[in-house]
């Protein structure tokens, strides 16, 4: 094993390969405040992707409720329970990763889920930790609730498929980052599905391979965002590319949200892998089971979130969200307006902060109909 | 202990004369019977030595198997001069032969080193300018072979499909659009993974020249036949006699066994090291 270095847990760590990042990380800043658990995005992915034999079982993309939904049955409880808990001193990781927790002849602690395990993809939908009495008024956190979880492959910097593969058959592109499965290489011993905590490497049974969320790579290398993004009604999502720490720039929408505003954070960095796919964390839940779930960072990042109507550029940057099918390497505001450009500053997209408000009259003379005005 | 006694009960019935079993040999011998049968059960077989390899848990390269299963395989085998045949047997009370998630199947496998040379490769696979062929039964691949279907309904029947996009009534049946549709959606058989199939033999063969080098050879020739006994498989694996090995050359062979059971796949397998194996004239 080698030692790297993870900033998610600020410290080294050990992994099976040495550090090597690609020259650019795909990531993606998901608001999970504003998704409303519609499975369009589940539904872009299969169609596009997963409608083949032996993927029928297949989400790369899945929307699970939680506390209680999980797909496949237990994933999170099961890695959970397997590092117990996992022990924060502040914002460094004093318990053990899934690498450096690997027992004697393993090259990560992990486990594989069995069929069954898939056959409930949408358990415990919009199910509440409990019941909200008649007369009850609502504050924040609230006393029971639930949240939407999207989830798809985190393209890890640290990917333990990648590390389970005895075949080298997985590798993260340079140019991107993104995690492939060779599929030509790949003879389906299903130790990435066994690896990857969370659970996002499908065995196909027909094909006799392993098959993963590929981020949309052709749609990536023609600069546009992946299915899932731009179908997400929502407009929760946001993928672009994310620099280390040290080299964070204010102008790339990613760093801002991660790095800078620290207002979105990844989903269980205790396992070590480096994911890149950043939540804002739902501010309606309350914090101590939102803490086990994205680290130490919960408790600024939804102070920093409740207060985006006082900050103009977070909030400005947040209305890029869904606002294009490309993906916006960088940003800016002026006044009202907010930009989105390629690297050389070429205007890609432009957003209004505020849309314009039209008031109808109540009946259309002209057309002889009563009108309703949306807010 | 009771393994002990049976062993030495044996070995007195047969100093005795009076076995009744096959003669066991110390390497595996390939008779010499003017045939290479495919079918475990022809009785060519009744004139092959056996041999009893004792299988090891492969605990070298990590991800390793740390809990022993299959013990045992006993083997026979046969050449024409041209081929060789290797049979292998063991005890595995459930036959696992459908592939899943989380699903594994049993399999084994026959080794040898591409060259016959004085010093042999590392019997893990080989290694690096020392390749090894290796011949690689599934019983997945011999349930297709079989005549199972190879769809979700063969290996759950329950389960309900709404709609294929190459299935689509724009598309005709079996047209170039069709399969080119297809395969959009398995690129694994874009990619020509002869694990996709179509899956006419259940043996494939393969080289390495190292652990985690395991690369399909350029065809497969070997082929192979597994059948169950009353408490495991028969398998026959048919590839070609090593260039060379002809009475008076030896060379090694090795074995492996998969059982599904036990979530054994890839480097998680019961293996035995180099056993020497020679061919015996034919009388
Ligand atoms: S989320 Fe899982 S499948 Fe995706 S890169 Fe990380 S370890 Fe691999
Ligand atoms: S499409 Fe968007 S809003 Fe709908 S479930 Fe997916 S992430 Fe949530």
């Amino acid at each position: 094993m080698a030692r790297v270095h993870n900033w998610q847990i600020g410290r080294e760590m050990s992994y099976w390969y040495p550090e090597s990042r690609p020259q650019k990380q795909f990531a993606a800043v998901f608001d999970i405040n504003k998704c409303i658990g519609c499975q369009t995005c589940t539904l872009a992915c299969k169609t596009t992707w997963t409608s083949g034999k032996g993927q029928e079982y297949m989400l790369w993309n899945n929307v699970e409720s939680k506390p209680y939904g999980c797909y496949p049955l237990a994933w999170d409880l099961k890695l959970l329970e397997m590092l117990n808990g996992g022990k924060w001193n502040g914002k460094a990781y004093e318990g053990q990763t899934i690498f450096e927790s690997a027992p004697a002849g393993e090259r990560v602690s992990g486990w594989r889920p069995d069929d069954h395990d898939y056959a409930y993809p949408n358990v415990g939908e919009d199910d509440c930790t409990g019941q909200v009495d008649k007369g009850a008024s609502l504050s924040l956190p609230h006393m029971h609730w639930f949240f939407y979880l999207a989830r798809i492959c985190n393209h890890c910097t640290y990917p333990a498929c990648l590390a389970s593969c005895p075949r080298g058959s997985i590798y993260k592109r340079p140019e991107d980052g993104i995690v492939l499965v060779d599929q030509g290489r790949c003879r389906g011993y299903q130790e990435c599905v066994r690896g990857c905590p969370y659970k996002k490497v499908f065995y196909n049974p027909l094909t006799g391979t392993s098959e993963k969320c590929i981020a949309c790579f052709p749609k990536i290398e023609q600069g546009l965002q992946p299915q899932c993004f731009v179908n997400c009604i929502g407009k929760i999502r946001l993928a672009g590319w994310i620099s280390k720490p040290d080299r964070a720039r204010a102008e790339n929408p990613i760093d801002y949200l991660v790095h800078i505003k620290k207002v979105a954070l990844p989903l269980f960095p205790q396992f070590g892998l480096e994911p890149n796919v950043y939540y804002i964390p739902p501010v309606h839940v309350p914090p101590p089971f939102l803490r086990q779930m994205f680290g130490p960072g919960v408790d600024e990042a939804i102070q920093t979130y409740k207060n985006a109507p006082n900050d103009p550029d977070l909030s400005g940057l947040l209305c890029l969200f869904g606002s294009t099918e490309m993906v916006v390497p960088r940003w800016r505001r002026q006044g009202e307006t907010v930009f989105g450009t390629d690297d050389k500053g070429t205007e890609l997209v432009k957003i209004p902060m505020k849309e314009p408000v039209y008031v109808r009259a109540g009946y259309d003379k002209l057309y002889q109909i009563a009108r309703t005005n949306c807010p | 202990m009771r393994k002990t006694a049976v062993i030495v009960a044996l070995s007195l019935i047969w100093l005795s004369g009076c076995r009744r079993g096959p003669a066991r040999t110390n390497e595996v011998v390939a008779a010499s019977v003017g045939k290479a049968p495919l079918n475990p059960g022809d009785s060519a077989w009744e004139q092959a030595p056996e041999y009893l390899a004792r299988l090891l848990p492969q605990d070298l390269v990590d991800p390793r198997l740390m809990k022993p299963s299959t013990p045992e395989v006993l083997v026979r085998s046969l050449t024409n001069g041209t081929d060789i045949a290797f049979r292998l047997q063991w005890v595995d009370p459930v036959a696992n032969d459908a592939p899943g998630a989380g699903t594994f199947v049993d399999g084994c496998a026959v080794q040898v080193p591409k060259k016959i040379e004085p010093s042999a490769p590392d019997p893990q696979m080989g290694q690096a300018g020392k390749p090894v062929e290796v011949a690689f039964w599934r019983a997945d691949w011999q349930a297709s072979v079989n005549g199972r279907g190879d769809t979700i309904r063969d290996l759950y029947p329950n389960a309900s499909i709404d709609h294929y996009p190459f299935e689509a009534k724009s598309l005709e049946a079996g047209s170039a659009a069709a399969k080119e549709m297809a395969m959009r959606y398995a690129p694994a058989w874009a990619m020509g993974n002869r694990r996709v199939g179509p899956r006419e033999t259940p043996v494939e063969d393969m080289v390495a020249e190292g652990p985690g080098t395991l690369a399909p050879a350029a065809s497969t020739t070997s082929r192979g036949q597994g059948v169950r006994t009353k408490d495991g498989w028969r398998v026959v694996i048919v590839r070609k006699l090593p260039e060379g090995l002809a009475p008076k050359v030896r060379t090694q062979v090795a074995f492996a066994v998969w059982e599904g059971s036990a979530q054994e796949a890839g480097a998680r397998k019961m293996r035995t090291g180099w056993i020497p194996l020679a061919v015996r004239e034919a009388k």
